[in-house]
């Protein structure tokens, strides 16, 4: 177990055809912290996230995940990816199955465990994001916020090292959100490592370690969430705060 | 070129003409055909909309072979007429892409918007005049894609018009291989003429909707 | 008209047109078979992320699309004579090949119309592309084609006529045969007709047994493909 930290992103540059969308970011996320990915839309948070357990490529720069190397020509991403869960923004729980198969599909197919102790897992996993009477249901038949819940289950039940939450809460009508940042700040609590692109900052100023402030491709500030909202030291940074917490 | 189809190449470009011309008096009139039974059903006009149900139901559950064989021999049985295979075909052909056309016109003027209609009765717009300058216009553009689908179809159907003795380019291929026994020359090039005739087709078809599109 | 109606040597011919009706399924029912197949692979790679295999795929459905129906079972029959395959044999391939291109065509936009968050989610949690297919993609990618697939199995059944040209005994050439025999044309084309109609039909209907199926298979009864 080595003391670099859990994920470590240097000098990273990605476009689509012409377009550059990251210029040149680095950051690191240690164990157990939690990062708050924020700026305005368009700003390459979410590319920069997908970046990092393989969904996107990149150029140039490169990504350790606990190590290994993401744009690694041996690197084995299905593998990678069992180590890092993904929440999505549209939750993408897979409609032709129940609840608790949803949970336990990768468990039986990336972990190799057998079905039965899939499912007992599962069914902790709900209990724990409090959702354990839907264990059966269609996830068609789950509010937004309760099938976000089912997608955090889903997540954590390949034991990650780390969780990458790809703006959560923006999809969900406002009277759920609590519900799934609830979730989000408990797990924060017992420790995982987790990153999260997000325009909650009411979450970021509680929960987070860290704020990453990007805008047009770049990482404008990088600090600590507390001195970041109190003295943010880049004008960019001032008016992206001043207008998302003006309402 | 192979030597089988340079000899017989008059030949083959009669049987070429045929299909051609069979195609263009097919499509012609069905989509005539087509469009009209397809409003029909549409607008559900009192006994015709019943009879008009029967044709395309009766037309879409039978195969095109089948229809053939009525409109060459049994039609003729039953009313005592003579007629040509040519124009049994004609008749087939017609009556068989007309009614896949008229359901696709008639999904075409379902699709326009119901608001869009009121909004053309809140002017006073008779409803004929509605269909006329609001509903067809747009419904035509809509369906643009899948009637040339259809002419596509019907163009590779023609070559089922030797079963009964039309020497359009299959009928005329066929011929000269009971002469020449050179069946893979042969069906490979009536192939190939198929392939880049249907496939033009589709390309016009295509610049066609381009040009032409709902813009929603 | 001086037609007269007499359908009793109809009834007298059911034997035949039973058997006929029997080849009809079984060509139907096993180039469905092939063609299903057929569809899914040439779909898969038609929505494959290597370049190669998209333009390979496109290659044999714009081929098999084009070329008339009739004209595959002739080459079957005739131009791959030297390979002695049975009648029902050569108008099986010729269906199965013209049909599987439609197939594929309809499996090709049905993975499309699976959302792209889909397969990323399973993707994101550690499943190979092969796993992500076969597990998530393409059973939500077969509800949605079900009804395009019901349409294409009562085309199937329609199409199968033209084998009565390459002498398989099926429906219609059996009711070419009953027509030599009993002179009573009208009476046997149109009793064949209902028949496939009442075929094409059910062949509709069938496709509701894919569970998760929406309603609007019934919708879709006869093919426009």
């Amino acid at each position: 177990m080595t003391d670099e930290p859990t994920i470590v992103i240097r000098d990273l540059h990605k476009s689509y055809g012409t377009t550059q969308v990251l210029r040149g970011c680095s950051m690191n996320v240690a164990r157990g912290e939690v990062v708050v990915v924020c700026g305005p839309s368009g700003s390459g948070k979410s590319t920069l996230i997908k970046c990092i357990n393989g969904l996107e490529g990149f150029q140039s720069g490169s990504i350790r995940v606990e190590g290994v190397e993401v744009g690694g020509k041996s690197t084995n991403l299905p593998k990678l990816r069992a180590r890092v869960g993904m929440v999505f923004q549209h939750f993408e729980l897979y409609p032709h199955m129940s609840v608790l198969d949803n949970i336990a599909l990768a468990q039986v197919h990336v972990l190799k465990r057998t079905r039965p102790a899939a499912r007992e897992r599962a069914r902790e996993l709900l209990k724990r994001v409090g959702l354990q009477e839907k264990a059966d249901a269609m996830p068609a038949d789950l509010s937004g916020g309760q099938q976000q819940r089912v997608a955090i289950a889903r997540a954590l039940a390949l034991d990650p090292q780390a969780i990458l939450f790809d703006e959560p809460t923006s999809a969900l009508d406002p009277e759920m959100i609590h519900e799934v940042l609830q979730v989000m700040t408990e797990l924060a609590a017992e420790g995982m490592t987790m990153v999260v692109v997000t325009h909650e900052m009411g979450f970021a100023r509680r929960v987070a370690h860290r704020v990453v402030f990007m805008d047009a491709g770049e990482i404008v500030e990088d600090a600590p969430s507390e001195a970041f909202f109190s003295a943010p030291k880049t004008q960019r940074a001032v008016e992206f705060l001043s207008k998302i917490l003006a309402h | 070129m192979p030597d089988v189809i340079l000899k017989n190449l008059p030949f083959l470009l009669q049987g070429l003409w045929l299909t051609l011309t069979l195609s263009v008096w097919s499509i012609a009139l069905g989509t005539a055909l087509g469009l009209v039974v397809g409003t029909v059903r549409f607008v559900r006009l009192p006994v015709l909309n019943a009879a008009a149900l029967v044709y395309v139901e009766f037309i879409r559950g039978t195969p095109l072979l089948v229809v053939l064989f009525i409109t060459y021999f049994a039609l003729p049985a039953l009313f005592g007429y003579h007629t040509t295979a040519y124009r049994a075909a004609v008749l087939g052909f017609v009556l068989f892409i007309g009614a896949y056309l008229a359901e696709d016109f008639r999904s075409g003027l379902r699709a326009v918007r119901p608001t869009l209609i009121q909004a053309g009765l809140a002017t006073g717009l008779t409803r004929w005049q509605v269909l006329r300058f609001i509903i067809l216009p747009q419904a035509i553009r809509r369906v643009l894609p899948s009637l040339f689908n259809q002419y596509v179809r019907l163009i590779k159907f023609t070559s089922v018009a030797s079963v009964i003795g039309v020497t359009e380019l299959t009928g005329a291929g066929l011929l000269v291989n009971a002469r020449e026994f050179q069946p893979v020359t042969i069906l490979a090039s009536i192939a190939v003429v198929y392939l880049v005739v249907c496939m033009l087709l589709s390309l016009a078809g295509r610049a066609l909707y381009a040009r032409f599109a709902v813009r929603t | 008209m001086t037609y007269q109606f007499d359908w009793t040597p109809i009834w007298e011919a059911r034997g035949l047109i039973a058997e006929g009706l029997l080849v009809t399924v079984a060509v139907s029912a096993v180039s469905l078979a092939f063609s299903v197949v057929i569809g899914f692979i040439v779909g898969g790679a038609a929505s494959a992320g290597s370049r190669t295999m998209r333009g390979l795929a496109l290659l044999f459905t714009e081929t098999m699309r084009n070329i008339p129906l009739l004209i595959h079972m002739y080459i079957w029959y005739m131009a791959f004579a030297f390979l002695r395959l049975p009648a029902f044999s050569c108008a099986v391939l010729g269906l199965s090949l013209y049909s599987g291109a439609y197939v594929a065509e309809v499996v090709r936009t049905g993975i499309g119309a699976v959302g792209r968050g889909q397969i990323q989610a399973a993707l994101a949690s550690g499943l190979t592309r092969l796993q992500a297919m076969r597990l998530i993609i393409y059973p939500q990618a077969l509800r949605i084609i079900a009804p395009s697939l019901a349409s294409l199995f009562s085309q199937l059944i329609k199409d199968s006529s033209l084998a009565s040209v390459i002498a398989v005994a099926e429906l219609t050439y059996q009711a070419g045969a009953i027509d030599g025999q009993t002179f009573r044309t009208f009476e046997v084309y149109i009793t064949i007709s209902l028949i496939y109609l009442v075929l094409v039909t059910a062949a509709s209907q069938l496709v509701l047994l894919i569970p998760g199926s929406r309603s609007e298979a019934a919708a879709g009864r006869f093919a426009d493909a």
